[in-house]
């Protein structure tokens, strides 16, 4: 089952290559949005079948593959992952059915989509090292050709600083696991058989911090973040959507299903300058977010303010900041889709993002009145409105934190403030005021150009209100991260009952 | 926030006396001018008839009601009738308020006059005592706030003004269309001359108020008082809600006190030919209240048109505001070939220079007004 939300798309990629040339046009997007369907549809059986209770990797398959190097094709779905296949299964429907239906070279813009959704669908399931380490490169190749084809009149800069930060991301990943597997003298790359590794400290920090440096410049965090701003400029809205709502998501995974998961000794020793680097990073993004002329660069240095709570919460290292900084992910993963999703209907029919050229477009009668509403919304949720999915993923990273990281916590704070600075400036700038003469012939927005926004607002509300129906998938999974006896001798741990932020009656008892 | 208003396209003065000269009007004469502006006036023309009908309904049976509860129903008080308001799916009659508290506050002509008179504080005491007539309670406080109810008489003649005026205008606007669906009008030039024609055919028709108490008459604008349809309604009109307007419910936010409203009411330019077409997400507004009921009386030639454009009916009120911006350029040009001291084509140099000193004074008041994104 896991082995066909990977290996779909590609089959799904391998018939829209093989379309005819004149029939490409036509069926390419019929295509590609069917296999994303589908794809989504075995995600939703998987979700009646996946227990929420379990630790282990569920629905596991274990193929070998090439056993001399430790190399199999090992598969489990945990957790941690489970919410993150979702958000990868809805954001590629999403973005596909987002793209232009006049797209150049189908063809091969298609594949590409769906091969970038095989390469996170992999990585979120592998469960083992090097696996995950070949889907996390594999993604690299399909999102370079998209930002460097279908990019803007930078692209070329842009794919190409994309490709080094994201190539070296993934040498420093490799060099970990390499050293981890052989400092430990394992036989396989396999992740389970690892957790058991009892390496010396010494070694682990310095494992620990290459495979760190690597995810933060995926995530990114403050100061190996340049690619990303560039990088969503640069791509079109629905490579920005996946970009920040699932590939970015890659780097956050591997920092806990590896970086606590493996190294918990060293992540504790490490947890607290960790805190500061995201403080820094979600400072770092809101002050230049205020600065921005781009919408899209708005979103995207908000971005790197947003992902740094889930590093704030990781370092935390509690149940509930594991279970935050899990569902922080799958907030920013569908605020940030929807603020891309809407900048590029701005885009689209003002051929601008600039906020000093851009006012006035929530004019009822000649703007865009639907776009700034959902944009407003997106915002709202951005910025922490209670009601909305931010809200209660910020909340569940602060109150998780603020123990811990006192400090930390309260600057962090500051950075969600200024969320609403930056954005309600640019909503300001862009939305309010009077229509120029200029954009007053805007043409309409036809409403499928909506439809996936309308979407993701909806469950944007919907996780607002009803957040359970995400927490409760990782709940167990996060609780056993920190508190399984083979992760966390306790001399070393950062919880004792009187850290521990909230009571947790519910949770089960530590396996 | 403060909203500012649209960058400032100065008129060539000189490009539109020479119009003006030339027997054009303000609009420049095109097939597509044409089309719009006979088309919103025939849908104007509805409006204002339920308008004007209302304005003379409150004034002659909602004399001095505190409580006028169903001033909007014109005595139809059935659960239908009830229904469809408060659905909404009814005419705007605040606009036409709007409008007559424009005129009201505004003043001018001898309307204005006579209300100040001692004459008719005659007329409105003698009225507020006969419908309070057993009331110690209403007259008492009369006599406490002396002022109180006869602004609301001052204010109820102008209801009835207003709709007196807008009958007339009703009419005009009405007859246009019909001469234009005959194949009469076949230009810009021509609109305006129809417009000017009937003008002048009712410049001296008189306009006179007298409401029924218990039974009794009672004078409030007395024919007498010699008030005439243009020089006490029409001018006043025209200055009030063309001109000057009220620059508060408008569609542009205004500071008073960062000094962004004129000292003087004089210099006020926030009438319908200043009038920004596009809501900018506000409440209140008043052009849009007429848009909103000119829609639904639009005729099918003009609808078509709107329908042809980018935002087909999405935009629907801007166009109508558009179109109906053009017209009011056409009636301003025959109230200024009609209040032009000699014919406008005169050959007299001496009435030229006269005329251009008159035309000057005008042309300068529409410097800041929507004429040049309209009439090219």
């Amino acid at each position: 089952m896991l082995s066909a939300l990977i290996w779909m798309p590609v089959l799904g990629a391998i018939a829209i290559l093989l379309l005819p040339q004149a029939r490409a046009e036509q069926w390419a997007r019929p295509l590609a949005l069917g296999v994303a369907g589908f794809v989504l549809l075995l995600t939703l059986i998987l979700s009646f079948e996946f227990d929420p209770a379990g630790v282990a990797p569920q629905f596991a398959q274990r193929l070998p593959w090439i056993e001399p190097l430790g190399l199999n094709y090992t598969l489990g779905m945990d957790g941690l992952s489970f919410p993150l296949i979702w958000l990868n299964s809805v954001l590629t429907l999403v973005a596909i059915f987002a793209t232009r239906g006049d797209i150049e070279r189908p063809r091969f813009y298609y594949p590409l989509i769906l091969f970038l959704s095989t390469g996170a669908a992999g990585a979120f399931l592998a469960q083992n090292l090097l696996l995950f380490f070949l889907f996390y490169e594999i993604e690299i190749v399909p999102l370079y050709f998209l930002i460097a084809i279908w990019g803007g009149s930078r692209r070329g800069y842009a794919a190409m600083k994309f490709l080094i930060y994201t190539a070296l991301s993934g040498i420093l990943v490799l060099a970990s696991f390499l050293g981890l597997v052989w400092a430990s003298g394992a036989k396989t790359f396999d992740y389970q058989p690892l957790l058991q590794q009892n390496l010396p400290l010494d070694l682990q920090l310095i494992l620990l911090i290459t495979l760190l440096v690597g995810v933060f410049i995926k995530i990114p965090i403050f100061p190996f973040h340049t690619w990303l701003p560039d990088a969503h400029v640069e791509a079109s809205t629905p490579v920005s959507v996946l970009l920040a709502g699932v590939l970015l998501k890659l780097g956050t995974y591997a920092l806990i299903k590896f970086g606590v998961g493996l190294f918990f000794q060293a992540w504790v020793v490490l947890a607290p300058s960790l805190a500061i680097l995201a403080t820094i990073s979600a400072l770092y993004g809101a002050f230049s977010a205020i600065a921005q002329q781009d919408m899209k660069k708005v979103v995207a240095y908000s971005s790197i303010a947003h992902m740094a709570y889930i590093l704030l919460a990781a370092a935390a290292s509690t149940p509930l900041s594991m279970t935050a900084a899990i569902f922080q992910m799958v907030s920013h993963g569908l605020i940030s889709a929807l603020l891309f999703l809407l900048v590029g209907v701005v885009y689209k029919k003002t051929g601008t993002r600039d906020v000093h050229v851009l006012q006035g477009l929530l004019n009822p009668e000649r703007g865009l009145p639907i776009t700034g509403s959902l944009m407003i919304v997106g915002v709202m949720a951005s910025a922490g409105l209670p009601g909305m999915v931010g809200f209660i993923a910020e909340f569940m990273v602060f109150r998780s934190t603020f123990p811990i990281f006192t400090i930390a916590t309260l600057l962090c704070l500051v950075g969600t403030g200024l969320t609403a600075v930056y954005f309600l400036l640019m909503i300001n700038r862009v939305f309010f005021g009077r229509l120029p003469d200029a954009l007053a012939t805007i043409p309409k927005v036809a409403f499928q150009d909506h439809l996936p926004s309308f979407v993701l607002t909806m469950l944007l509300i919907l996780f607002g209100l009803q957040p359970s129906w995400v927490v409760r998938w990782s709940e167990t999974q996060a609780t056993n991260f920190i508190l399984s006896p083979a992760l966390r001798p306790p001399s070393l741990s950062l919880l004792s009952t009187s850290h521990s932020p909230l009571p947790t009656p519910d949770f089960p008892p530590p396996l | 926030m403060l909203t500012t208003a649209q960058p400032l396209i100065q008129v060539n003065i000189e490009d539109f006396i020479t119009r003006l000269e030339s027997g054009q009007a303000l609009l420049k004469d095109t097939p597509q001018n044409l089309v719009e502006v006979v088309g919103i006036l025939k849908s104007y023309g509805v409006v204002l008839d339920a308008y004007s009908h209302n304005l003379i309904y409150i004034a002659d049976h909602q004399f001095l009601r505190l409580f006028p509860f169903f001033k909007y129903c014109n005595g139809d008080r059935s659960l239908a009738r009830l229904k469809k308001h408060w659905w909404h799916d009814r005419i705007n009659y605040e606009y036409a308020e709007y409008c007559m508290k424009a005129m009201f506050w505004h003043g001018g002509g001898k309307l204005d006059e006579f209300l100040d008179s001692p004459a008719f504080a005659q007329l409105a005491d003698r009225a507020i005592r006969a419908r309070w007539r057993g009331n110690p309670l209403m007259l008492t406080l009369h006599r406490i706030f002396p002022d109180y109810l006869p602004e609301q008489v001052r204010q109820l003649c102008y209801y009835s003004a207003l709709g007196q005026f807008w009958r007339v205008m009703s009419d005009i606007f009405i007859n246009l269309s019909d001469a234009y669906d005959r194949g009469e009008i076949a230009d810009i030039p021509a609109v305006v001359s129809f417009i000017l024609a009937g003008l002048v055919a009712d410049a001296a028709r008189p306009v006179h108020y007298t409401v029924e108490i218990n039974g009794q008459p009672y004078e409030l604008l007395p024919p007498a008082q010699g008030l005439t349809f243009l020089m006490d309604t029409a001018v006043p009109y025209v200055e009030a809600v063309f001109f000057r307007g009220a620059p508060f419910p408008g569609t542009v936010s205004y500071n008073a006190q960062a000094y962004q409203i004129p000292q003087e009411q004089e210099q006020f330019a926030y009438g319908a030919l200043y009038a920004d077409p596009l809501p900018i997400g506000g409440s209140g507004i008043p052009p849009t209240l007429l848009m909103q009921d000119m829609r639904h009386f639009l005729p099918e030639y003009l609808h078509a048109i709107y329908r042809k454009q980018l935002r087909q009916e999405d935009d629907l009120r801007v166009q109508i505001c558009e179109s109906f911006q053009k017209s009011m350029f056409c009636v301003t040009t025959a109230a200024i070939q009609g209040l032009a001291p000699h014919p406008l084509s005169t050959t007299d140099p001496e009435e030229q220079g006269a005329n251009r000193v008159y035309l000057k004074g005008w042309l300068r008041r529409l410097q800041e007004s929507r004429l040049v994104r309209v009439a090219y």
